[in-house]
């Protein structure tokens, strides 16, 4: 195969949505190496941006809580955070202010006091300031549980949203679970399975098994061949849309490469003069 | 997106790359470790405040290139943030070029699932 002919074919991955709905969407990348699958795969768990609580700061907490599982709970809330770059520029390491500011960070509120019996305090009594940056909501619950009260107690507290990547903290990360799957019959025996006497019986075939060919009982085992066929099931947190996710992913990556390439044009005269380590002695 | 700017400098000028809050190596992005005048062909590179989420695609499509003999990547230690890459192309491109071949190369291959997942999406509907 020569060059051209891999930049023309190759390089062209095929996609193909299986399905989607609201949390989750599935698709099959296809025609690539393993290597951009799993590369994807990291960029969307690891390095996509959101927001999330960071701070958090107590005026009054009478609840059975601690302050510190209360801002632990705090910042594992999910907050929309589809376009966060063009509504928040800064992630606050970026920012020029002295701590926070409104270019890289939003103010929520929580003020809640028991007069009932005893009620929950959930992620809907928290309060943004910001009109879109706030914790997700969803028809079919009634908010995530934050804590207990009982008559008379009272939790009152000012949170800082920040921007960040799950690479520092996983409470920024937009997926809740990635499935990443290729090979769904072992062909290429890239995994061992543990038997105790059937393979078939103990490890069903997952419903991508149903994609591939199965292989015959004889068939030689074909040390050449390669993971072709990647599936995907990407459900996110609510902080971001399933799809936005996957493409911010790949902005990730795109973003992460130019950098390198802007920075590689001035190390072209390098080359030749032994390099850092043989300078260096 | 987050840290791919540096933002700070040491007293070097050398910039300071803080992972995602992880204190991280400081340098230029990407420096040659060694080379040899009489092979520019052959060269390995450190790549600063990178992973295996590069480093091992950024492999796999040099290795791609018909002018590159070998290709391969480590991380020499997994406290310090970087990368090594190294190529040996055949001699008729430089370990440079065949760089910049894999960066473009790659770069366009994200682009491309990109557009074409964005274009499924919008058809499933």
């Amino acid at each position: 195969m020569n060059y051209s002919n891999f930049t023309q074919n190759a390089n062209k991955p095929f996609v193909s949505i299986t399905g989607q709905d609201q949390e989750s969407i599935s698709f099959i990348l296809s025609n690539t190496d393993l290597s951009v699958a799993n590369a994807i795969r990291r960029a969307m768990i690891a390095e996509v941006t959101t927001m999330a609580i960071d701070l958090v700061e107590f005026e009054n907490n009478t609840s059975v809580l601690t302050d510190e599982f209360i801002a632990h709970r705090l910042g594992l809330i999910p907050l929309f955070s589809s376009d966060v770059d063009t509504m928040i520029p800064f992630t606050s390491r970026e920012c020029s202010c002295q701590q926070y500011c409104p270019s890289c960070s939003v103010e929520l509120h929580l003020n809640v006091k028991c007069d009932q019996e005893s009620r929950s305090v959930t992620s809907n009594d928290l309060i943004s300031v910001h009109q879109q940056i706030k914790p997700i909501t969803s028809e079919s619950d009634s908010g995530i549980l934050i804590a207990k009260l009982v008559k008379g107690q009272e939790i009152s507290l000012r949170c800082i949203a920040k921007k960040g990547i799950a690479k520092e903290h996983a409470k920024w990360s937009p997926c809740a679970a990635v499935a990443f799957e290729y090979d769904p019959h072992n062909r290429l025996r890239h995994t061992t399975y543990w038997v105790e006497d059937d393979v078939k019986s103990e490890w069903p075939v997952s419903k991508n098994g149903e994609l591939e060919e199965e292989p015959a009982e004889d068939e030689p085992f074909d040390y050449l061949a390669k993971p072709n066929k990647f599936y995907y099931n990407v459900e996110t947190t609510g902080a971001l849309k399933p799809q936005e996710a996957i493409i911010a992913g790949l902005k990730v990556l795109q973003k992460k490469l130019a950098f390198i390439k802007k920075n590689v044009e001035g190390i072209a005269e390098e080359v030749g003069t032994g390099g850092v380590e043989e300078r260096m002695f | 997106m987050v840290m791919q700017e540096p933002a700070v400098q040491d007293e070097n000028g050398f910039d300071t790359y803080v992972n995602g809050g992880v204190p991280s190596t400081t340098g230029p992005k990407i420096e040659v470790v060694a080379s040899n005048e009489s092979d520019p062909g052959a060269a390995t590179f450190c790549i600063r405040d990178e992973d295996h989420t590069l480093g091992n695609a950024l492999r796999y499509i040099i290795m791609k290139n018909p002018a590159v003999e070998f290709c391969g990547y480590s991380i020499p230690h997994p406290s310090e943030y970087m990368v090594n890459l190294r190529i040996q192309t055949d001699g008729s491109i430089s370990a440079v070029d065949a760089l910049h071949r894999g960066l473009d190369d790659l770069i366009n291959l994200t682009s491309h699932i990109s557009s074409t997942f964005q274009d499924k999406v919008q058809a499933f509907k």
